[in-house]
Parts: structure tokens; sequence; C-alpha cells
């Protein structure tokens, strides 16, 4: 089973990390999920792939109930982001799924009506969470061509999905960066292989720049925290990306 | 469920194989009935040939004639028989990849189950578990609407048989022509032969022996 870890609170305002599987397999990547609870509701962020299913549900369920659950947000398309989708919709077929508009045809393909899918315009969105506002900031070509990170103003935290991303060696993989320096090793790859476009990583930086964050909490990998924030957008601004070896 | 195959399973949830199997053998039905539409067709064109033979061979060749017009018409229904074998063949399919889908969903809601204490989810996963079910009947009665129809058909090619064998009786009657309409009486010997023998191996596939 995943492990959770409270983020934030604030009374019932609450951001979960549903993290680190010991018994997941090694040939699935490692994800983060996150859960944003406020008031009596609760929205799943990047809910996973269908194998992690049962670990984020019963991990979920220790820490809130799995009925309050009234939407996900899926970053992008990917199959380690959203193909677990079906399942959660055996379990609640009303909720909801949050989604750019370029995949809104595409996901469906994982399960999910016509009525299941909020498609998100490539302006982004405010997310209503029970008198919480969240905002879909867009994150496109970062790496998925449609791609939004989810920001709360209150918290102070934003979700970026695959980017601040890495892939953590066993024994490295606590949740949060305390040695930026030995941690962003584990991120660069990553980001030179599968973000893809330069213009769309200036934007992001410039934009993200100008927000108050706490905490950026990717997808895969630790969350990055206080002056380690600006430290990653200084760092990713820098980087080369889009860089194949082939 | 049938219990004295050795294929049969204890609930959806383990029909994984049987349902992994079941694809690769409706994908060998499907090859099968592939033939005997092209040949179906074959006859359809051997019959009109015929039917011109008989014509110029005159009255010497009418019962000939007529048979060659029965054999087209036999060549038409058996195109629909065929038709009718598809139509129940993507039906299969369809029923064979929700139970392969049900089996991957009821596998990890179980878990789910297993790990978590929400009692909601066992009632979910309840209801998926008949939801399989249904799926498991459904294929179960499309599986035996095929072997109904694989019985119309090779009854229908019986009478195919018939009609060749009788032909090659008339070509006896044609005189001159005797000879010509002799050899294509035996070719429409040959490609019924081959229609029987495909159907034979169709009936004889392992599918029809699940539940
Ligand atoms: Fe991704
Ligand atoms: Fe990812």
């Amino acid at each position: 089973m995943k492990t959770t870890k409270t983020i934030f609170q604030d009374g019932n305002h609450k951001w979960v990390a549903i993290v680190r599987d010991p018994e997941k397999q090694n040939y699935l990547i490692d994800t983060n999920e996150y859960l944003v609870t406020h008031g009596s509701q609760g929205i799943l962020l990047d809910p996973g792939g269908a194998e992690i299913f049962p670990a984020v549900f019963s991990a979920l369920a220790s820490e809130f109930d799995p009925g309050a659950l009234t939407a996900v947000f899926a970053s992008h398309q990917d199959p380690d982001i959203c193909s677990s989708l079906a399942l959660w919709l055996e379990f609640n077929p009303k909720m909801r799924c949050y989604v750019s508009w370029l995949w809104g045809s595409f996901i469906p393909h994982f399960g999910g009506t016509q009525q299941t899918f909020v498609n998100l315009p490539d302006e982004g969105a405010d997310i209503p969470l029970e008198g919480l506002t969240l905002k879909a900031v867009p994150a496109h070509y970062l790496h998925s061509s449609g791609n939004f990170h989810l920001y709360d103003s209150v918290a102070k935290v934003l979700f970026s999905g695959d980017v601040g991303a890495a892939l953590l060696p066993p024994g490295e993989d606590g949740l949060f960066v305390t040695n930026f320096d030995a941690h962003i090793r584990h991120a660069e790859g990553f980001h030179k292989r599968w973000m893809g476009s330069n213009e769309a990583k200036r934007r992001w930086c410039e934009r993200v720049a100008q927000m108050e964050i706490d905490m950026l909490c990717p997808q895969h990998g630790a969350i990055y925290q206080g002056a380690d924030v600006q430290r990653f957008i200084s760092w990713f601004d820098e980087l080369q990306v889009g860089v194949c070896g082939g | 469920m049938n219990p004295g195959t050795a294929l049969a399973v204890s609930g959806p949830a383990g029909n994984t194989p049987q349902a992994g199997a079941d694809l690769l053998r409706i994908v060998r039905i499907n090859e099968e009935i592939k033939t005997v539409v092209r040949v179906a067709f074959k006859i359809n064109i051997m019959a009109l040939n015929a039917i011109f033979l008989a014509k110029r061979a005159g009255t010497a060749a009418l019962g000939f004639g007529v048979l060659s017009n029965e054999l087209r018409i036999f060549s038409q229904d058996l195109r629909e028989s065929m038709d009718v074998l598809t139509s129940l063949i993507h039906g299969c399919v369809n029923d064979v990849s929700l139970v392969l889908q049900d089996s991957r969903h009821t596998r990890l809601l179980r878990q789910a189950v297993a790990q978590s204490s929400d009692q909601r989810l066992n009632r979910v996963l309840m209801a998926k578990d008949a939801e399989n079910e249904r799926h498991v009947e459904h294929l179960g009665s499309l599986r035996k609407q095929l072997g109904r129809a694989l019985d119309d058909a090779a009854r229908l090619v019986e009478l195919g048989g018939v009609l060749a064998k009788s032909a090659k009786i008339e070509a006896a009657y044609g005189q001159t022509f005797a000879a010509a309409l002799t050899q294509v009486s035996a070719d429409f010997d040959g490609v019924v032969e081959e229609i029987r023998s495909s159907l034979e191996s169709l009936r004889r596939s392992t599918f029809f022996r699940g539940n």
C-alpha cells in the first residue's frame, strides 16, 4: 500500500501526498498522487495508472472518504496519469475528470462517458472545490501538447505534473528535496528528454516565477519547498530541453 | 458454466486464460469463414459459366442447366449464411473483449477491497462480478447461436453436394457436350467438398466446447 503524507493543512483544507509503495513492481514508474480537500469535498490530482489503483484507493481511503471525491484532475493523457479512471468511475460514476480539451476524446479510451469530462481551454480555467478556487495553469508541451498544472493560491502549492519530476534511485527517495544539487542530477535526463519545447519552458518559467509557491509538487520524485522552488525554476529556465541522443 | 471441460473456470474473474484462447479460436473460425466466402464466390462464377454452357448444349443439357441455376442460388444462400456467421463472430469478439476487460478490472478491484476497509468498494466489486457473469452468459449464448448457424450451413452444403452429384449424372446426357459438362460437374463436386471440409473443421473447433 502507498503511504499518505499531509503536506498542507488549514482546518479541512488539505493537501495529501499519496506516495511510495514498497510493494509496487519495478517495471511500473513510481508516481505521486495528490489529494486536495476543502469543506467536505476532495479532488484527486493525476490519479495514476490502473495497476496502482488498489494501492492509491486504499491509501486515500485511510485518510479521506473516497465517496466525497467529486473529481479527478488529469494533467495530461499519459497512462501513468489516468489509466485508472475506469476503476474510479466504477466506485463513483458521477466523478468528473478535468483535462485539456485536446485529450477530451482520447482519455475516454481509458473509461468515462461524455458526462465525465470537463474540457479545459488552452488558457486554463478555475476549478471550484466547495468554496475554494483552484487554478488550472497552462503548461502545454511540458511534456504533453495539452498539459496543465494546478495551483492553489491559498495553500501556495503548485502541482506541476511531469515538470520537476525526478527518477530517484532506491535509498534517495525522500518525499522532500533536501539537497537540491544532489537531487537535480536525477531530474536532468528526464527534463532534457521528455520536455520538448524550449519556448514553452521559458513561458512556463516566466509564468510561475510570478506566483507565490511554497511547494512545487511533481508527479514523480520529490517535492521542492521553500527556496528550492525558485532554484528549480531557475535551473529549468537554463536547461536546454528537447535533447535526444538518437 | 460447464465443469466438464478442461477450460471451464470457476468464476468471471478467472476467465482470462479462456477468453484469450477464445479470441485465438475466433480468429481461426473467422479465417475459415473467409475461405468459404471465397469458394462461394467461385461457385457463383462457375454456375454462371455452366448455365451458358448448358444453353449452348441445347435440349440435351436442360437438366444440367436447371441444376446449374440451383447451384448458383446455393452459392448465394451460402454467402448469406456466412454473413450470419460473420456477424455472430463480431458479437463474440465484442463479448470476449468485455470478458478480458472485466477480468482485469475485477482483479484490481478485488485487490483494492483486500487492502481497504471501505465496504462500499465491496459492493462495487459484487456488482462488477454480476456484470461479468452477464457478459460470460451472453458470450455463452452467442457461442450456441454460432454452433446452430454452423449446423444450418452444414445442411445447406449437404444440399449443394446433392446438386453437384445430380449435375454429374445429368452431364452424361449431354451428347457432344458430355465431356465438357462432366468436367464442370466434377469441378462443382470438388469445390462443394472443399466447403464441406472447411465447415467440418469449424464445427470441431474447441471454441464450441467452452461455456
Ligand atoms: Fe507524462
Ligand atoms: Fe508522468
